[in-house]
């Protein structure tokens, strides 16, 4: 049973994700729809509801994904393998470069020792395969309290904070 | 050296507690192996044909005494009692258990060592010139920026999950001893107009299956640039490396079907974005970082050459040794030795613990508690005073560690091979072995001059074999061992790859092989023309037609 964490707790995901564009017409009206990047990328007007957003291969192109942030309160990116880094640098980019301040979700292949690379890349959540991964994922987050390098999550890389200061 | 501060050991703890807790979860049965291999992969084990095998890092070569000790008390506890130094400044232990690794881990942290991202599809243990620091023929000492880039490419948080592994090696100085132009990256630290540090990038070198050497892409990029460039650089390859297939999926694959010129091109338009940006490197970073790599204080000492020639002429071994195992140091009164692990009947790169021990001793009596390793598998110490040269040449011969084969044809750079490596084709070690019993004669060697002959057992090429001027490759024919000989590749500034003379051989054959590609060069220079120079001169025609000559 899939388990989402959201700012480092286990929630209810209250959000319905749709596999293809064809599924797409029926079900996309409503709230908490996580659409394809396509079928999103395709409307014409903006979605109607304000809980909207989509979800999209870890290995697009940002550029391509850049122009259609407005009106997304969510985007959910599809690692297909966890040792697969592409969606690492997409989410980076989103958030640090193109401003993104909705829910950034991973989802996909998770290993929980995956989460800390997320969190430090600015995903502020992830689906999980188990509660016990879930658990793992939390605590693997915590178990190095700082990194060297600048991140997403830390734009001060630490020579700029702590050794350089000493 | 670098001296870990708090914040670097708070680090290194953690992450051994974060392994830890990483193999109990293997152990308990919550991860799978395959799951498991990619994060025993980021902290340097494999599993081997007949065990685990644990390679730690040594930083760009660099060891204090204290940590050579701590690496000869491991191979002691955790292992058979000797470790062998690989082609990339790292030690392999050939034996621990796999619960114990947590622990081994754990005493490399105390003497701030590790085995972080040895292996796996991330940013590889960064490596220099083994004489960085004391080379005569150096403008920049690398070693800080070898620093500064092995703590910002620990566990970074985008670049550590790679399309495949990535290689970034420096050098300073003239002679490039860091092969440079066969790495994912490869930096020339110079200077620029100015007198200021500068970088010089090439990208796409690499050796494996499609060998290559690399391709400049940015020339005297300022020094402070160092790591918003190298993010650059990663992060278009993290997103535009191939993934599908793990034979094309090195920067270099990418770089060529860019064409390099596109690829600078991408990284520049990557840049804009980073450039300036907080990871910029300050003058008080760099000034700390510089301040760890600052000479040592050398006692004044004359100039010893007139001794030293006298020492060299009563006896024709140390002559010898001093002609290939010694090189010049920048201070005077000074000489840099190289002590070499290539002693015939020991495999290449193997040391004992008490080897171990011992070079660490020589390294506080005879200089300043340094020692390095370079990626020819000996070791390396940098400080010693010429006037004391005689004395540790008679120990070191005592300790198997004074063969005077540095740069000669014996000085065999060597993959573990199909003994120990799971990935393995063929053997290597038999091959090394066997060249070497048959050239231990010190003059006919010092006659051949410098010959770099370089084995790998099988296309990963550890044991770089694409840069050797011989290059001796092993290879699976219908389950035998066969043996792929390759002429003309060298690893320094002017970087070539080899090219293969024709079909393979059996390995009982490979020794007379090599021995007639020697009697082809012996006949063919031209007064001391190197076999490098002589192979570029006449080609491979002459060398191909004596080896096969006998088959037709």
């Amino acid at each position: 049973m899939p388990v989402l964490v959201k700012n480092l707790e286990v929630v209810h995901d209250s959000w319905t994700l749709i596999d293809s564009s064809d599924d797409c017409d029926s079900a996309s009206g409503g709230d908490e729809c996580i659409v394809p990047f396509d079928y999103w990328a395709s409307q014409t007007s903006p979605p109607s509801s304000s809980k909207a957003g989509f979800w999209v291969d870890g290995e697009a192109d940002v550029e391509q994904v850049r122009d259609h942030l407005e009106g997304a309160s969510l985007i959910a990116v599809k690692f297909p393998a966890f040792a697969d880094g592409r969606g690492l640098s997409l989410g980076a980019l989103l958030r640090s470069r193109h401003g993104f301040r909705g829910e950034l979700r991973a989802f996909g292949d998770i290993l929980p020792d995956l989460a800390q690379y997320l969190h430090r890349s600015g995903f502020d959540a992830f689906v999980v395969e188990s509660r016990r991964a879930a658990e793992v994922a939390i605590a693997s987050i915590s178990s190095i309290s700082d990194h060297y390098q600048a991140s997403v999550l830390q734009p001060q890389p630490a020579f700029r904070r702590i050794c350089a200061a000493s | 050296m670098y001296q870990y501060q708090e914040f670097d050991q708070r680090f290194i703890d953690e992450r051994v507690e974060q392994y830890r807790e990483q193999t109990e979860r293997y152990l308990n049965g919550e991860l799978t192996d395959d799951q498991f291999l990619q994060l025993r992969l980021r902290n340097g084990l494999y599993i081997q044909r007949l065990a685990p095998m644990l390679r730690v890092a040594i930083p760009y070569g660099t060891l204090s005494s204290r940590q050579l000790r701590a690496l000869a008390e491991i191979s002691r506890h955790y292992d058979k009692g000797y470790g062998h130094l690989s082609t990339r400044q790292n030690i392999q232990f050939n034996w621990p258990e796999l619960p114990v690794v947590p622990d081994i881990l754990a005493d490399l942290a105390k003497v701030q060592m590790h085995a972080i991202q040895t292996s796996g599809s991330c940013i590889r243990n960064v490596t220099t010139d083994q004489f960085a620091g004391v080379a005569e023929d150096e403008s920049v000492d690398a070693r800080p920026y070898c620093e500064i880039i092995r703590q910002w490419s620990t566990q970074h948080p985008e670049f550590d999950w790679l399309p495949r592994k990535f290689k970034i090696a420096l050098t300073g100085a003239e002679s490039d001893r860091a092969a440079i132009h066969v790495h994912d990256i490869g930096i020339r630290v110079g200077r620029d107009a100015s007198g200021a540090v500068a970088f010089d990038f090439l990208v796409g070198g690499g050796l494996g299956r499609t060998p290559a050497i690399g391709s400049v892409i940015r020339r005297a990029l300022p020094e402070r640039h160092l790591l918003t460039y190298l993010e650059a650089i990663l992060r278009v390859y993290n997103r535009h490396g191939r993934r599908d297939n793990k034979y094309k999926a090195r920067i270099k694959i990418l770089v060529r079907a860019m064409t390099p010129k596109v690829f600078a091109e991408r990284v520049d338009e990557e840049w804009a974005y980073l450039k300036d940006a907080p990871s910029t490197l300050t003058t008080a970073e760099l000034d700390r970082i510089k301040a760890c790599f600052a000479p040592p204080e050398y006692p004044d000492r004359d100039d010893q050459s007139a001794l030293l020639a006298e020492q060299r002429l009563r006896s024709p071994a140390f002559n010898h040794w001093v002609g290939n195992n010694v090189a010049s140091h920048k201070v005077p009164g000074y000489a840099i030795v190289t002590l070499s692990t290539k002693h015939t009947g020991v495999p290449p790169g193997d040391v004992t613990d008490a080897q171990m021990d011992t070079v660490a001793d020589w390294a506080d009596e005879y200089g300043f508690g340094e020692i390095r390793i370079g990626h020819e598998q000996n070791f390396v110490l940098p400080d010693v005073a010429q006037e004391k040269l005689y004395e540790l040449w008679q120990r070191a011969e005592r300790m198997a560690l004074a063969t005077a084969n540095i740069g000669l044809l014996t000085d065999i750079v060597c993959c573990p091979g199909g003994d120990y490596c799971s990935l393995a084709n063929a053997k290597s070690i038999p091959i090394a072995e066997a060249i070497q019993r048959r050239y231990d004669d010190y003059d006919y060697l010092h006659d051949l001059g410098p010959i770099d002959l370089n084995i790998s057992g099988c296309m990963n090429a550890c044991g770089h074999h694409h840069v050797g001027h011989i290059g001796i490759l092993g290879v699976d024919k219908k389950g035998a061992e066969f043996y792929q000989v390759s002429l003309g590749g060298h690893a320094g500034n002017d970087a070539s790859l080899g090219k293969i003379i024709g079909p393979s051989f059996a390995r009982d054959d490979v020794p007379d092989v090599v021995e007639q590609i020697l009697d082809v060069y012996v006949n063919q220079r031209i007064e001391e023309e190197p076999f490098l120079d002589c192979f570029r001169r006449i080609g491979m025609q002459p060398f191909k037609e004596r080896v096969y000559a006998s088959a037709r």
